[in-house]
């Protein structure tokens, strides 16, 4: 544990000296997933489902705000739409312009958990979404997860149905029956839905409880909610799920909502101590759990040369803003150098 | 000579500005009666919309059913019923958008009002420090 809480330390110390590089690498490499995830499943438009385009696009999300990967993504959609079919594609905007007037407009902050969805998806571990939105983020976050679950089926339907969609054929109006019973009448996508509303709702609701190990907790009950309702939605609707799979992408789940806590969290709950005090108005309970931390020790490197002299001159001369002052610098009196340097004006 | 306080303070407030500070300062331009207002304005087109596009989807998803059966329909029965989800709907979104919009604003006064109450303590370590250095230059001309 305590090589764990020494490497959380380094990760720590080298994001606060690389900040600057390390968030758009992060944004990008979450960028790649989800493009690559959406060409995965759909990949008709060949210009799009190429990896310089791909990685371009990567670059762009990047240096751009994090909402900006999910319009982007929402455009690679519609452009593999479109190969497959403009009624395809004119369906997809609308189903994208109603979400997004019905339900993200009102959670503008959390809507990365939209396309993050259909990543999960595609990588096995769905309850994932829920399950880190719970933790880290608030209910609101189960409308765009679960907006996530519908665009995801919407996808899934492209593809199963795209040789019928993409027949000359087939009338407009046919092929929007087509997509609209695959998605209303898709009883595993409710049944998706379902489960992860109520995982998230479950994962929130305990992990902001103030007994000890809630998060872990929230983390368990979520894997079992959500393993439940699927076993449950097999038994009695006519859904065909994996269960071994469902378990196995469960697990992955939990281990993500672990790394999460180790991350995020990270408290010493065997530390913890308890008071009471109280004052004219109210009685307090309070609850302090300490923060897990390790005193790393540092490696000091002294370097022994010729030009010591020469450097310590050229040291006193301190860059504009910085801030620290170390503790063998000797004690400067401004006031009294000021008043020499204007007499000598 | 660098103020160690002061630069922390301006720090403080210049993460907060590029922050979500950002979006409270433009909330706070508004009186809140005008900010719900024209978020409500702004519903009522959103929803009509998308309720001009959900009927649209319903209507092109039934046509064949419509084309056959329009003859037996009650057609004035068919437009009330489409205007009573109409209104329920508007209903609905315009009670969730001002329960949105009141909490939006709330939080927004209150962090305001902490950027306003650093923004006055920063004003105070100019003050102080404007005093200081008035005294230094007395100090001079005395001597």
């Amino acid at each position: 544990m305590t090589a764990l809480l020494e490497l959380k330390q380094k990760i720590k110390d080298l994001y606060g000296e690389y900040d600057t590089w390390i968030i758009p690498a992060l944004k990008f490499l979450l960028a790649l997933a989800v493009f690559l995830g959406i060409n995965a499943k759909l990949g008709f438009l060949g210009k799009l489902d190429n990896i310089f385009v791909v990685l371009i696009l990567s670059v762009i999300c990047a240096i751009l705000p994090v909402n900006a990967m999910t319009v982007i993504g929402c455009v690679l959609i519609i452009g593999h739409c479109y190969a497959v079919g403009i009624e395809v594609a004119a369906f997809a905007l609308l189903l994208l312009v109603l979400l997004m007037i019905l339900f993200l407009r009102f959670t503008s902050k959390d809507n990365l958990a939209l396309i993050l969805g259909p990543t999960a998806f595609s990588l096995q571990i769905p309850a994932a979404v829920p399950m880190g939105s719970g933790l880290l983020r608030g209910p609101s976050c189960a409308v765009p997860a679960c907006c996530g679950v519908i665009l995801y089926f919407f996808m899934d339907v492209v593809q199963e149905k795209s040789s019928v969609l993409q027949g000359k054929e087939t009338e407009a109006t046919q092929k929007l029956q087509l997509l609209l019973d695959g998605l209303m009448k898709n009883q595993e996508m409710w049944l998706y839905v379902l489960s992860f509303l109520v995982v998230l709702m479950l994962v929130c609701l305990i992990s902001s409880c103030s007994f000890d190990y809630s998060w872990r907790a929230a983390n368990a009950t979520g894997a079992i909610a959500y393993i439940v309702i699927m076993i449950l939605g097999s038994m009695f609707l006519e859904v065909h799920i994996n269960i071994a799979r469902v378990i196995v992408g469960t697990v992955g789940a939990v281990l993500i909502g672990l790394v999460i806590e180790f991350f995020v969290l990270g408290i010493d709950y065997s530390r913890s101590e308890t008071t009471q005090f109280e004052d004219d108005e109210y009685v307090y309970y309070v609850k302090a759990v300490p923060k897990s931390v390790v005193t790393q020790s540092e490696k000091r490197i002294k370097k022994i040369s010729s030009e010591k002299t020469a450097d310590t001159e050229e040291g006193s001369e301190k860059p504009e803003g910085t801030l620290e002052r170390s503790a063998s610098e000797p004690e400067f009196d401004f006031e009294k150098q000021l008043e020499e340097s204007l007499k000598d004006l | 000579m660098l103020n160690e306080q002061k630069i922390k303070k301006m720090n403080k407030l210049a993460a907060y500005e590029a922050g979500e500070g950002k979006e409270h300062l433009a909330i706070s331009n508004y009186y809140r009666s005008d900010y719900i207002g024209l978020a409500l304005i702004k519903n009522f087109f959103l929803t009509t919309i998308a309720y001009g596009l959900l009927l649209l989807v319903y209507i092109v998803y039934r046509l064949d059913y419509l084309m056959e059966n329009v003859h037996k329909m009650n057609l004035v029965m068919l437009g009330v019923q489409a205007v009573g989800i109409y209104v329920g709907m508007l209903i609905v979104y315009s009670l969730l958008t001002y329960i949105y919009c009141s909490v939006k604003y709330s939080r927004a006064q209150k962090g305001i009002q902490g950027y306003y109450k650093n923004l006055s303590q920063l004003q105070k370590l100019y003050e102080r420090e404007e005093r200081r250095t008035g005294k230094l230059m007395g100090r001079r001309k005395q001597s």
